[in-house]
């Protein structure tokens, strides 16, 4: 299998008093770390509110170029697997796709030809002529048509999957051929110090109704204020597997992710709390190795009087330092969004160090995705 | 007791993370989990860090020797999981049509309420022993692993370090592998819970910590044993375990091990 690479991301974003992830008696999500409470977004809340932001933003493909594409990846491996020229294969794949058609007025993405297919599922196309393929590259145009038109290639090409299938993964108990192995990990978000839940009592009361005094509802709300720390990681090699090995796919889905998962918020209780804010500290790292969890930074919780934004960045920082130097997990490339406060200048050279100087998030979204289209390119060649 | 092997060579791994979850029984919507690592979580662990699909065979790694021991035992974390299609569409049914697609359910069913239970802060020290070239593969594949590599969920990211080597002034220091058998490895791995600061009362300077050995003549019986990963013909069998403490120290000298109230008198 070819050598992993990684895009790992971290976010340190401060919420105010918020429930933006509730169990099922309404109280925020919590766990212990470090024998202290804290507050906890779960992966799968934060993973659903970045999927909705990612296929909102992710880019319509146009039919043409995508139709385009199927029929290269298709011909590139019937010619690899059968022995036949680029041109006979690419003659059997016209005749193979011809009957599916395009029909006006059909949901962009569920069009056949907008799908994308793990390499297995290319196989299993490729599967349906490979055996019969010097065969087939003899007939003339109408004989080809007659043998391929009753091979059940679109019952093969609806069983592909949309774009964000291939980073967020699939799972069908009873059809394990549609299954696909997600590319991204999203851990749990956890508060980098120790937070206890409070409670908002609130009345509801019906200013029109002036016979009765009182209120018409009461009840609780639970709340609590947290800096999280957010983590995930896109196996980028995975997401080139997921995609059928499609370069211009694996790229856009990375950069759609990274900035889907940085200005998404789950939406719980959005409306009484007016909780939606932006990260302090966004940190993408490349590596050539592992995945890379800070989290242990904060496993003594972050205890300041100055705030725990700004003392979680010096620490997260300095978990980063001992990763790179006691452990030699150093990542290829880091680039970083923040802002400093220029109170402490010792601290701050640290800072940059490690972090890089502070980027706007989209050029960071672009770095990262330019060195992983190098990578990729001249790995594949 | 320790016997020393002079063949075979431990790979150790701490476990250790915010979250863990090591499944045993539990099947569709209450996913709980058992009290330390399974033999099918580790085994699927080393797969997953050499990029072997699920379809492929794993006898070679049921063959190594697994020893676990439990440095923090954690807590039980309970989460409400709900699973719904995020573009607002009813859920698609288990049952297939003739066609082979999945049926959509009837009633339209939107969400579905799952519980997921949880280790919370707990640490786990497991040695894997077995021959040299196959511990030496597995070391370098959990350094770069070809799907990131989970503490029995995805969502179950492990932190660092991952893999303890032995101390640098040991011999076997060079290859990352620790010699000898499950048992007297994790005798002499160093404790790995959390450290000083973090407790109401110092600890003394030597705890007894419970393991859980690979034993062919142990009393005990764990039914995690994976015979096959494949999602079609998935199952499992039991192994024999046997259950012992060792006895490892503490970074804390004990100077406060004795309180002695009469001593604030000076009599």
């Amino acid at each position: 299998m070819r050598a992993p690479t990684y895009v790992d991301i971290h976010i340190l974003q401060t919420v105010p008093p918020s429930n933006l992830n509730r169990d099922d008696a309404g109280s925020p999500k919590q766990a212990v770390y470090g024998g202290v409470r804290r507050a906890r977004v779960s992966s799968q809340a934060w993973k659903r509110a970045a999927r909705k932001a990612f296929v909102e933003q992710v880019p319509e493909d146009e039919l043409a170029v995508r139709t385009k594409r199927i029929s290269t990846l298709l011909t590139a491996r019937l010619a690899a697997r059968s022995g036949l020229d680029a041109e006979s294969a690419a003659r059997v794949v016209t005749h193979l796709l011809a009957p599916l058609g395009i029909k006006a007025g059909k949901k962009a993405t569920e069009t056949a030809y907008l799908l994308f297919f793990g390499r297995p599922q290319i196989d299993r196309l490729v599967d349906l002529v490979a055996d019969r393929a010097g065969e087939l590259a003899t007939l003339d145009d109408s004989a080809l048509e007659a043998a391929v038109k009753d091979l059940p290639v679109k019952e093969q090409l609806a069983s592909g999957h949309p774009i964000d299938v291939a980073l967020f993964g699939r799972m069908v108990a009873d059809i394990p051929g549609l299954n696909v192995d997600a590319a991204t990990q999203v851990a749990h978000a956890l508060s980098t110090h120790a937070v206890e839940t409070e409670f908002d009592y609130y009345t509801a009361v019906d200013d029109e109704n002036t016979e009765s005094t009182g209120a018409g509802m009461i009840g609780t709300v639970e709340f609590n204020s947290a800096t999280l720390y957010r983590f995930a990681t896109v196996g980028i090699h995975q997401l080139l597997d997921n995609l059928g090995g499609d370069l211009e796919a694996t790229i856009t889905a990375l950069e759609v992710f990274l900035s889907s998962f940085a200005y998404s918020m789950p939406a719980g209780h959005q409306n009484t709390f007016g909780n939606r804010t932006l990260p302090t500290l966004v940190s993408v790292a490349l590596r050539a190795d592992q995945p890379v969890n800070l989290v242990s930074a904060f496993e003594q919780p972050v205890r300041s009087a100055a705030g725990n934004g700004a003392e979680s960045i010096k620490r997260l920082v300095a978990e980063m330092t001992r990763t790179n130097e006691l452990w030699g997990l150093a990542p290829i490339a880091v680039w970083s969004t923040y802002s400093l406060s220029s109170n402490d200048t010792r601290d701050n050279g640290a800072v940059r160090t490690v972090l890089g100087d502070p980027l706007p998030f989209k050029d960071v979204v672009v770095a990262a995705t330019e060195l992983v289209r190098g990578r990729l390119t001249s790995g594949a060649a | 007791m320790t016997r020393h092997n002079s063949d075979a060579r431990s790979l150790v791994l701490r476990l250790a993370g915010p979250l863990q979850s090591w499944g045993g029984q539990s099947q569709f919507n209450r996913r709980d989990t058992l009290g330390e690592p399974t033999k099918s979580g580790i085994t699927g662990l080393l797969a997953a860090a050499q990029g072997r699909r699920r379809q492929d065979p794993i006898e070679d790694l049921l063959a190594l020797r697994l020893g676990v021991r439990t440095d923090q035992p954690g807590s039980l974390l309970r989460d409400y999981h709900t699973v719904s299609d995020y573009r607002g569409r009813p859920l698609l049914s288990a049952a297939l049509s003739g066609k082979g697609t999945q049926k959509s359910t009837s009633p339209a069913k939107y969400t579905h309420v799952t519980q997921r239970f949880y280790l919370q802060d707990a640490v786990f020290v497991v040695a894997v022993s077995g021959p040299l070239e196959v511990l030496s593969g597995l070391r370098e594949a959990i350094q770069r692993p070809a799907f990131p590599l989970t503490l029995g969920r995805r969502s179950c990211v492990p932190t660092q370090p991952l893999l303890l080597d032995p101390a640098a002034d040991r011999p076997e220091e060079r290859s990352g592998l620790w010699e000898g058998e499950p048992l007297p490895v994790l005798e002499q791995v160093p404790w790995q819970a959390r450290p000083r600061g973090q407790y109401r009362r110092t600890p003394p300077p030597v705890v007894d910590l419970p393991v859980t050995i690979d034993d062919l003549a142990g009393d005990d019986v764990r039914p995690d044993l994976p015979r096959s990963f494949d999602p079609l013909s998935r199952a499992f069998t039991t192994r024999r375990v046997r259950q012992s403490w060792v006895r490892i120290a503490t970074p804390f000298s004990g100077v406060t091990a004795d309180h002695d109230p009469f001593a604030l008198l000076g009599w």
